[in-house]
Formats: C-alpha cells, sequence, structure tokens
C-alpha cells in the first residue's frame, strides 16, 4: 500500500490464531491505521499482497466483503444513534432481516431476544430498551461489541477501544475480551498504552514507518523491548536544560471568573517559566484558558501584562497579541483540516507575510517559513502542500506548535499538548517546549499526565470545581503533593 | 467547467443564427454581467461558510432608491446621476452592513437573516416604486454605461475581486472561517470584522449590478431583481464549484459559472422552451454539477483514505 510519496506499508506479514489475541503496536503513522483499513476493505493493497483466512486466499474489495467475511470492527470513538434504543442501536446495520414476513414493520420481539442473547453472552446488563445517550461509553461500546457478534464477526479488531473508558469499564473490558478468546474468536488489539498489551494480548507485532519491527510472545519481553521495537532507538526522556529559577512576572492573572468556571483565579507567571495546571477532567482546567484568552466570555478578573517586571493591564484583544494556544481539540480548534500545512502554520501570523497598504500576500515566503518550521520541529509530510487532514496525528500536533512558533508568542498557552501523540512525538514536542522555554517563552500548560506534567513544570497550580486550591513548587513535586489539593477541597465540600 | 462552458457555446451556436457574431458575444458578455457581479459577492459569503439570498432584492432596492433620487430633480445634470450611482453603492453596501451586522455581531442564522432581508428590500423597492412607477433617467446614463464599460467593468471587477479573495491576507481570513470558524478564532483572527465585511462586500456586489441593470432600462423596478433569480446567482457559483459548506471556491469560477447560467437562460428562450421547463432543466443541471463534485471529492477521499 503506497500513499503519496510515503510508503505506509512495506511488506508486513503476520498471522492470528483462533483463540488468540494478537496486539498490534506502534507509533503515530507507523502504518497501524492502514492495516486495519486493508483488512476492513477501506483501502486495497499493492500487487503481491495476500490475505488468507480459514485456509482461503481472499480479496477484500470493500467493506461489505469484510463484513461477510466475519470481519468486524470496535472503534475508539463509539458512535451511536443517539436517540435510538440499545436494541435498535445493535442491529441497525440490517434492519432488512428483521422485518416480519411480508410486512413493512419490524419484528421486535424477535430483535430483542436476540440482542438480550448476546448481551447475555457478554455478561452485561443492559435493558434493550433504554436510548443510547442514557448510556456510558463503556456501556456503548459493549453495543459495538455485540454488534460485531450479531453480525456473525469471528475477527473482531479493537481499534484503541479503552481510549475514552473509565479503568472500571477498562476491566470490563478484558474481561469480556478474554471470555471471547476462550470462545475462540480472532481478536487483533491496539494500542498505544504499553501495559494493557501486557495485560491482554498474547503475541505482540510491532510496526514502524510501514514495517514490521518484531513480534514476540508478550510473556518473552519486557516494556523495553517493546519500546525498542516500536521506536527503534530508545527514546530519551526530555530533559530541562538551563535554570528553573525565574525572576520577572510577565502575566499577572487575578479573580478570572468565567460564567461557570473559572471561580476567582489568580497566579502570576514569569518569563521563561512552564508553569502546570493541574486537575480532573472537568475541573475547569480549559475553562480558564478560554476566559483568560477571550474565546469565552470573562465574567470579572483582571489582566495584566509586561516585560521586565513592569505590568500593565491589558485587554483580550492587547493580551492575544503576545500568545499562542494551543487547544485540546485538534480537530474541533486546532487546524484547518482541508487546507494545506503551509497555510495552516502562517495562519498565527499572516501579518507577516502581507504588504503593509493592501494585504497583498507573499505566498512564496509564507512556503518557505513553513518549510522552515516544518524542519524545525520535525514534521514529516511530503512537502508543505499536503493537506493536513492526510497526517498522522502526531505531525498534526507538530503543525500546530510549527503555525504557533512561527508566531514566536510570548507565552504559549498549551492545552494538553501531547495527547494522542506517540511516545516519540512526545518526546519531541517537550524538547521544544524545554528548547523554547530555555529562550525566554513562557508556558502554561495542563496535562492529564501526571508524568509529563511533573517532568515539564517548574511550578505547578492545583485546580478543583473551577478553584484554585494549591501551588506545589517544584521541589514539592510528587503525585501525592498535587492528588492532596484536590482531595483537600472534595473535603471541604462534603463538610 | 470550461468544458460545460465549450458545450454550452457549441449549442447556441448551431442553434442560434449568426450567434458567432461580435455584437451577439458582447452582448452575451454584458447579459451577464450583472448575475456574475452577484454570483461574485455571493462566493465570498460563501467561502466563509454563510449565505446571502438577498442579493437580487438588494439590488432592485438600491437602484429603485438612486432611481428615486435622480427622477426626483427636475433637471437632472450628470453630477446626479454621479450622486445617484454613489447613492446606489453606499445603499447596498448598507443593506449588506445589516445583514452582517445580524450575522456576525449578534450571530443569527444567514439563511434566515439575508431571507428576511429579501423580504424587506423587496417591500422597501414595491413602496418608493409607487403605484405607477419611477420615471426614467436621461440616456446619458446608458451612454457612460454602454455595452463596452459593462464588459469593461466585468473583467476589471473579477479579476479585483478574485485578487482579494486568492492574494490578500483579508481573503485569505475568509478561507481560514469558512474551513473552521473555531480555529481560526482561535489563531487570533476577528472573525467578527472579517465576516461583517464580507456582507458589506456582498450588498456592494449587487449594487454593482444595479448599476448595469439600470443601464438597460433607464429606470429602476421592484420586480428587476425577481427573487427566481436568487436560484440563478447562488447556482453560478455553485457550478463554478465553490462549496457550498465554505472554505472552497474562486470568484474567476463563479464568474464562469454566471455564463453558463445566462447561457442556458438564452438557449431556452431562443429555441422557445417554456419557463416551467427552464427551471426544471435550470435545477437539474444545478444538482447534476454538485453530483459531480460529491463523487469527486469522494474518490479523492477514497484515494488518500
Amino acid at each position: 500500500m503506497t500513499f503519496p510519496g510515503v510508503k505506509a506499508l512495506d511488506d508486513v506479514s503476520f498471522c492470528a490464531n483462533p483463540g488468540e489475541v494478537l496486539g498490534l503496536v506502534g507509533v503515530n503513522g507507523a502504518g497501524k491505521s492502514t492495516m486495519m483499513n486493508i483488512l476492513g476493505g477501506l483501502l486495497q493493497p499493492d500487487k503481491g499482497a495476500e490475505i488468507i483466512i480459514h485456509g482461503e486466499r481472499v480479496k477484500i474489495k470493500n467493506p461489505k466483503v469484510a463484513e461477510e467475511l466475519g470481519i468486524a470492527f470496535i472503534h475508539q470513538e463509539v458512535a451511536a444513534f443517539e436517540t435510538m434504543s440499545v436494541f435498535e442501536n445493535v442491529l441497525a446495520y440490517d434492519f432488512n432481516k428483521w422485518r416480519k414476513k411480508g410486512s413493512l414493520f419490524l419484528n421486535k420481539k424477535a430483535m430483542k431476544e436476540e440482542v438480550i442473547r448476546h448481551l447475555q453472552a457478554l455478561d452485561c446488563r443492559i435493558d434493550v430498551d433504554t436510548p443510547a445517550h442514557a448510556l456510558t461509553v463503556g456501556e456503548k461500546q459493549m453495543i459495538q461489541i455485540a454488534r460485531a457478534l450479531s453480525q456473525g464477526g469471528q475477527i473482531l479488531l479493537f481499534d484503541e477501544p479503552t481510549a475514552s473508558l473509565s479503568d472500571n469499564e477498562t476491566q470490563k473490558l478484558f474481561e469480556i475480551i478474554n471470555n471471547l478468546k476462550s470462545q475462540g474468536y480472532i481478536i487483533f488489539y491496539i494500542s498505544h498504552y504499553l501495559d494493557e498489551i501486557f495485560e491482554i494480548c498474547d503475541r505482540v507485532v510491532a510496526l514502524r514507518d510501514g514495517q514490521k519491527t518484531g513480534e514476540a510472545p508478550v510473556s518473552e519481553i519486557n516494556k523495553e523491548n517493546l519500546v525498542d521495537m516500536m521506536i527503534g532507538n530508545a527514546v530519551e526522556c526530555a530533559e530541562r536544560k538551563g535554570s528553573r529559577d525565574k525572576a520577572k512576572i510577565i502575566l499577572r492573572a487575578e479573580n478570572i471568573t468565567g460564567v461557570k468556571f473559572p471561580k476567582n483565579i489568580s497566579f502570576d507567571l514569569h518569563k521563561g517559566e512552564i508553569l502546570g495546571v493541574w486537575g480532573l477532567l472537568g475541573s475547569g482546567r480549559s475553562e480558564l484558558f478560554n476566559a483568560l484568552l477571550g474565546i469565552d466570555r470573562m465574567v470579572a478578573g483582571k489582566i495584566s501584562f509586561g516585560y521586565e517586571g513592569d505590568l500593565k493591564e491589558v485587554t483580550h484583544k492587547q493580551l492575544y497579541q503576545h500568545v499562542g494556544y494551543l487547544t485540546e481539540g485538534r480537530h474541533h480548534d486546532g487546524l484547518f483540516l482541508d487546507m494545506p500545512i503551509s497555510k495552516n502554520i502562517t495562519s498565527s501570523l499572516l501579518s507577516k507575510f502581507a504588504s503593509k497598504l493592501l494585504g497583498i500576500l507573499n505566498t512564496r515566503k509564507e512556503n518557505e517559513e513553513s518549510r522552515l518550521m516544518m524542519k524545525q520541529v520535525n514534521v514529516k509530510a511530503v512537502d508543505e502542500n499536503m493537506i493536513v487532514s492526510k497526517l498522522s496525528g502526531g505531525n498534526q500536533q507538530k503543525v500546530i506548535i510549527a503555525k504557533w512558533f512561527l508566531k514566536n508568542p510570548d507565552i504559549l498557552f498549551m492545552d494538553e499538548p501531547t495527547k494522542g501523540v506517540d511516545v516519540g512525538a512526545k518526546a519531541e514536542i517537550q524538547n521544544l517546549i524545554f528548547q523554547k522555554s530555555g529562550n525566554g517563552m513562557s508556558f502554561v500548560i495542563i496535562s492529564s499526565e501526571l508524568e509529563e506534567i511533573m517532568n515539564l513544570c517548574d511550578r505547578i497550580i492545583v485546580i478543583a470545581e473551577g478553584k484554585l486550591v494549591d501551588e506545589v513548587k517544584r521541589e514539592a513535586f510528587s503525585q501525592k503533593a498535587l492528588m492532596a489539593g484536590i482531595v483537600k477541597q472534595e473535603n471541604s465540600y462534603e463538610n | 467547467m470550461i468544458g460545460a462552458i465549450a458545450v454550452m457555446i457549441f449549442v447556441l451556436s448551431i442553434t442560434v443564427e449568426n450567434f458567432m457574431t461580435w455584437t451577439n458575444i458582447t452582448n452575451l458578455l454584458a447579459q451577464v454581467a450583472p448575475i456574475a457581479f452577484m454570483a461574485a459577492g455571493v462566493t465570498f459569503v460563501l467561502i466563509s461558510g454563510g449565505m446571502d439570498i438577498s442579493g437580487p432584492a438588494v439590488m432592485a432596492a438600491s437602484s429603485v432608491l438612486a432611481v428615486a433620487f435622480i427622477t426626483s430633480f427636475e433637471v437632472v445634470t450628470g453630477v446626479h446621476l454621479v450622486i445617484g450611482c454613489i447613492i446606489l453603492l453606499i445603499a447596498g453596501g448598507l443593506f449588506g452592513l445589516i445583514n452582517g451586522l445580524a450575522i456576525a455581531k449578534l450571530k443569527m442564522v444567514p439563511l434566515v437573516v439575508t431571507l428576511s432581508m429579501m423580504t424587506v428590500a423587496t417591500g422597501l423597492s414595491t413602496l418608493l416604486n409607487g403605484a405607477r412607477g419611477l420615471p426614467t433617467i436621461p440616456t446619458t446614463y446608458a451612454d457612460i454605461f454602454n455595452k463596452y464599460t459593462i464588459i469593461g467593468l466585468l473583467f476589471v471587477i473579477t479579476w479585483v475581486l478574485d485578487f482579494i479573495l486568492t492574494g490578500t491576507s483579508f481573503g485569505r481570513k475568509i478561507y481560514y472561517i469558512g474551513n473552521k470558524e473555531e480555529t481560526a478564532k482561535v489563531s487570533g483572527i476577528k472573525t467578527d470584522s472579517v465576516l461583517l465585511k464580507v456582507y458589506i462586500i456582498a450588498g456592494v456586489c449587487a449594487a454593482l449590478a444595479g448599476i448595469v441593470n439600470v443601464s438597460s432600462i433607464l429606470t429602476a423596478r421592484a420586480s428587476m431583481g425577481p427573487q427566481s433569480q436568487v436560484l440563478d446567482v447562488v447556482s453560478a457559483a455553485v457550478i463554478g464549484g465553490v462549496a457550498v459548506n465554505g472554505g472552497k471556491g474562486r470568484v474567476r469560477d463563479a464568474v464562469l459559472g454566471a455564463f453558463l447560467i445566462v447561457g442556458i437562460n438564452n438557449i431556452m428562450n431562443l429555441i422557445g422552451v417554456s419557463d416551467y421547463y427552464t427551471t426544471l432543466i435550470k435545477g437539474s443541471i444545478i444538482i447534476f454539477a454538485m453530483g459531480i463534485e460529491s463523487i469527486r471529492t469522494y474518490y479523492a477521499s477514497r484515494v488518500r483514505a
């Protein structure tokens, strides 16, 4: 399978056996998705490739053929028909089958029985009449699995199934996978989380740059071996160079209050400092950024900005000239997906390429600078004219970083800068943050990963229920210290 | 697109006697101008991810306003004509401004806003029009805006608008907004003020069409911008490949689309097809054109998957 200019998969062979969970690992862009798409009939392999199921050579021309062969996907994004009930969701792939003979009406009783049968096999107690919007993400995933089974699926492909599940739900899912395994299903399991691979898989195949770089039973390898297979040379964890003591305050936020969250948050940011914002999901972290930067309405609060510690009160608009904002939703408000890389990168500072009087754009300069930025942050693409939606997640994230580095703001706000990014790109991004902060750029970073935020930041403020509950200095960083602030807050609510 | 126009010209040249004459071609070009201007305005709006169906009504209302002003003088001089044209353009801009304020600042739905504006503008022009209609203006106007000036205007304005859209930072921002408004906002683009300007441009474009239309009847009537014309204007842009969802398209192509639409109208007229069939056929052509576009994007996405 060849993409324009990039070979997505190159001579990869592997086999899977019934009653076995085969893990498929690789960094973003390694070729996992391409592999899946070939099996699902969405992409056609180049000549010479063959797929053999139960000893028979097959050609998966389209998704319909894949379905007939018993190949079924359980996706990371759980899509359901929100207003329809559970049984309708499970059987949505073919209502025609459930029509009463010679009638336009559906045989709902038979449908429900079928669905109950499958749900019971999964040991899942959901009322089949519940509408999908009332279900949790984990339960919706069960629906997907039930659907795969009722379609006669024999080969189940789990694509990052735990990405949006809670720990309990993940455990539940693993039980089900083990259960299915013992029933003789062939199961593929794709994940970024190496712990999961070791927990659930029997054998693992690693891909890198479209090539198979390793295959082994998980019992015979450890995590380091696996990372080696995925990345090649072991990545060094990014380390901060330069001093972490910063003197001059560049931004002072006072009593920042939004419509719901945040509530009365004040903090200072020093020049060249990396400030972490830690809190649980829904604690109002992103809302703090949005209110502070004027994306959402700020009900009350005062923002002061200035160089050399000489602070002056500024409006959102004035502040925005000095900041960059990498948002959490890459596809929602981070990228112009249908536009080329170059136009994405230059969107942060279009005025740099426009003539003063009429705003005529210098496209050649745009392309040159984009190429430069792409090199700086190591975006892997054919060229700067490649459409962003064709890039892998990690490269897309790097395009957004390149976009803000082009503007070279005094402060860069980053909401989950390494979310959905593979191990290799993660370290690269962290290194870039260190490098820029060494040059005097200040960072405010939200991250859900404790390890990451503790490695990156000089100082962390802790937020719970939209309020600032604690501030932890680097010397005092520990998992306990960060959680303590949140626990304290929750206790005070109970009292 | 070019192929379709070639086919159309071929059909025209075999069905119509003396089609390939200088007079005929220039007549056709001049005839295209009003639709082309309005389609150009709509192109800006569509690329920004919005919609404007008030063009023809705004065109008529601004024209009626200007003609009413010009004919309010006993002796009309050249100065009055010039002021009249300026009033016409400003009126168009004002209609656009109101659209823009409602859509960009008050976040109202573009289709609803411009639909209401269409009704308001039509009402206003009917009112000013009066029962007896407006008197005519001096023929000097038609001498100034003759066939050749109009063709000149068509080329110059198409080029200028196309350049604004594709070559300036303002135009780029319109593409950004149409592609993803949220990202544009986070990127520091003042989406409100860009959108406001987009709707003003659409209004001024409609006024330009008014200037051309007034020259052919030397007066203005409420009926000069019938609601059915909205279809011609929007479909010219759509046939020209301007994305209805925003983010894609060019003025140049929308103007070519206008050629096609006006050409089709002409063929139908000349071979004596009734109005009912004309709309039917035009509608089918639009769906066909959009279908081709969809199929193309479908295959493009399959290749990249």
